[in-house]
């Protein structure tokens, strides 16, 4: 059995192609999340997903059956929108209980299965409440109790947590990983933060311009990035990149002069020849001073967060900021200009044009 | 110190602000009510001093045969116009609704014409269609009741065809008034409600019906208060007849005070007409506003 497939997915508004050729695949009872920046088409996907936007081309399979044509409500998918979209007039339990009542459910099953939901959820005491006497935190969960009352055998969510404040927002996704597990129904989550898409999924897509730009479990995402895009996008605080020129081949890599020093690159394949223009990315976690190699950069500031810093600093060139990561030391060292290097295998290289050299 | 004084300073501002409305108000509207209700137990004619008569008045109002044939008529014009036209701008404004962009504004602007024309442009437009020799309405009337009919000069015809007048007159506002209302419900309750399995027509009587209730409640008062003013149509295409089948209140009162110079009963007619206003809408608005709470 499987969860939701796309295969060559399109959706055109118009003139304008918002979603161009996508296939994808979630298996039936992961957890998978479109992650991509402002506008990439997340939202247009999920709703093409839900039967809320027609398909311009492609086919949609929830459950092994084709659905593309389908009505939304026939779908088995249940969706939970970023402004929670709860009936105003009605309470929260006749809010979880609209789709029984549409499908003339008896008064008891109702009743059991909203109690159910609102157990899980711990709704019980709000069950007399409408929605505008809720917190936001309350009513997401509403919104959600109202998608499981369903029995769905898809769960689609379209930013759910953006509405709420940094600390809620932790604590709802804990409850979404907890609920995923309990319910163990097929979930697709579409978000903008990437740290939201690390911590809930079993499988990350990454999004652009309505492209997919790398599918896969959010450490392969992290360690092995198939773009420079996703190698940006995925990881906090962002990895640093910078402009180099290959000079020399090494034992199983290559040395990519940048700034005033150099940076070695692991690299499985035929490196490419002296000369070739290239960008490198080093994560800040990987980055660090150096006694020898690498190349120097003069500290501005650093984040202290305790445990660890961010130190942010600035390459000869004044090109970008370069930042890296320390941990358990106590000694500043702010204006001093370090040497910053990393192992080759924490480097990866980059085209031009933003394709991985591996 | 500074801040007493600075209250003081806000209170001047605030009541020279709203003196200029309550001196307009009071000369335009306080001082002339006051004149009706003094009026209305004396018999003055329409200019000039009169006795004080007490009630004899509103006595004689209760013996005035024509004084209930006109409340029956309000009252059934009031039937015959505020829930239909309720409901046919609610269907209209839902059809609207679904329009798109430019479409939309086309069909809007089409509805709400007529709303702009005077009544005496109206009332000219129907007089031709319906007319009983040359009206192109004519054979569409001939063709459910087997001839023509002499609409405005029929007892039975004569307030349904005003009332359909007046509704096609003043429909668009009420249009108007529920677009509004329907476009203030977010889309994502329909695509939640379709999701959960909503017809169009559970979605309508789930989720707009409830919504809305608060602007059908306000189109209904309103046309009540409306309705009940009724005269300017009356005037000009029966004026009151046939056989008074059409007169309302305040064709009375014009009659009354204009044509026959009684100033005094005319008041009384009036004060009678504004109590009726004002006792209906009221009642109306708030058994409405019980329902809505219920939903
Ligand atoms: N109904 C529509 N008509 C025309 N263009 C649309 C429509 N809906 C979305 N778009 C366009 O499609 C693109 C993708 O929109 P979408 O809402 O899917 O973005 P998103 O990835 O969800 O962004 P966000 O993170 O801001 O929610 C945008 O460029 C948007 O302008
Ligand atoms: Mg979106």
């Amino acid at each position: 059995m499987s969860g939701v497939t796309l295969k060559n997915v399109r959706k055109a508004f118009g003139a304008v192609d918002v979603i161009k050729d996508v296939s994808l695949e979630v298996p039936k009872g992961e957890f998978g999340v479109f992650v991509g920046p402002s506008g990439c088409g997340k939202s247009t996907l999920l709703r093409m997903i839900a039967g809320l936007e027609d398909t311009s081309g492609g086919v949609i399979e929830i459950g092994g059956r084709d659905v593309t044509n389908e009505e939304p409500a026939k779908r088995g998918v249940a969706m939970v929108f970023q402004s929670y979209a709860l009936y105003p007039h009605l309470s929260v339990f006749e809010n979880m209980a609209f789709s029984l009542r549409l499908a003339r459910a008896s008064k008891s099953e109702a009743k059991r299965k909203v109690h159910e939901a609102a157990e899980i959820l711990q709704l019980t005491d709000h069950l007399d409440k409408k929605p505008s006497a809720l917190s936001g935190g309350q009513r997401q969960r509403v919104a959600i109790g109202r998608a499981i009352v369903r029995e769905p055998e898809v769960f689609l969510f379209d930013e759910p947590l953006s509405n709420l404040d940094a600390e809620l927002r932790v604590q709802m996704r804990l409850e979404l990983t907890r609920l995923h597990k309990q319910i163990g129904a097929t979930m697709i989550y579409v978000t903008h933060d990437q740290v939201e898409a690390m911590t809930l999924a079993d499988d990350i897509f990454v999004l652009r311009g309505g492209v997919v730009q790398q599918a896969g479990t959010p450490l392969t995402l992290y360690d092995d990035p198939d773009n420079r895009f996703v190698a940006g996008f995925i990881g906090s605080p962002a990895m640093n990149f910078l402009q180099g020129r290959v000079t020399r081949r090494t034992e199983g890599g290559m040395a990519v002069a940048v700034e005033d020093g150099e940076l070695e690159v692991r690299v499985e394949g035929a490196a490419p020849g002296e000369g070739t223009d290239l960008v490198v990315g080093v994560r800040p976690e990987h980055l660090g001073p150096v006694e020898s190699g690498g190349f120097t950069a003069q500290v501005e500031m650093s984040e202290e967060l305790g445990g660890n810093s961010y130190v942010h600093s600035t390459p000869p060139s004044g090109g970008g900021d370069i930042v890296f990561e320390r941990r358990g030391v106590r000694e500043r060292l702010t204006g001093q200009t370090v040497r910053l290097g990393a192992v080759p295998e924490n480097v990866f290289a980059f085209t031009p044009d933003g394709v991985r050299v591996r | 110190m500074a801040m007493i004084r600075d209250r003081r300073r806000h209170k001047l501002v605030a009541y020279s602000l709203i003196l200029p409305f309550v001196a307009i108000f009071s000369l335009v509207f306080a001082y002339p009510t006051f004149e009706v209700i003094r009026m209305s137990f004396t018999n003055a004619p329409l200019i000039g001093e009169g006795e004080w008569v007490g009630w004899a008045n509103y006595r004689e109002l209760l013996t005035d045969r024509l004084f209930y044939t006109s409340l029956k008529n309000n009252g059934y014009f009031v039937l015959l116009t505020v829930i239909p036209t309720t409901a046919l701008a609610l269907l209209i404004a839902t059809l609207v609704n679904r329009l798109s962009g430019r479409m939309q504004a086309l069909a809007l602007v089409l509805f709400f014409m007529p709303y702009v024309l005077p009544v005496s442009v109206v009332t000219q437009i129907w007089a031709w269609m319906l007319d009983f020799q040359f009206g192109i309405l004519q054979p569409a009337i001939a063709f459910f009741t087997g001839k023509p009919v002499p609409v405005f000069k029929n007892p039975n015809w004569v307030m349904p065809t005003i009332a359909v007048v007046t509704i096609w007159w003043t429909n668009g506002f009420n249009v108007l008034l529920f677009l509004a209302g329907l476009r203030n419900i977010p889309s994502e309750l329909y695509e939640a409600s379709a999701l959960d399995g909503a017809t169009k027509w559970q979605q309508f009587k789930r989720v707009t019906w409830p919504l809305l209730w608060p602007v059908t409640a306000l189109v209904l008062t309103l046309q009540l208060i409306l309705q009940l003013k009724l005269f300017d149509q009356v005037y000009l295409l029966s004026e009151g007849g046939p056989f008074n089948s059409s007169y309302v209140l305040l064709l009375m009162v014009y009659r009354e005070a204009f044509q026959l110079n009684n100033g005094g009963y005319a008041s009384a007619v009036a004060l009678v007409l504004f109590l009726v206003i004002m006792v209906v809408s009221v009642l109306q608005f708030q058994l409405l506003r019980i329902g809505g709470k219920n939903k």
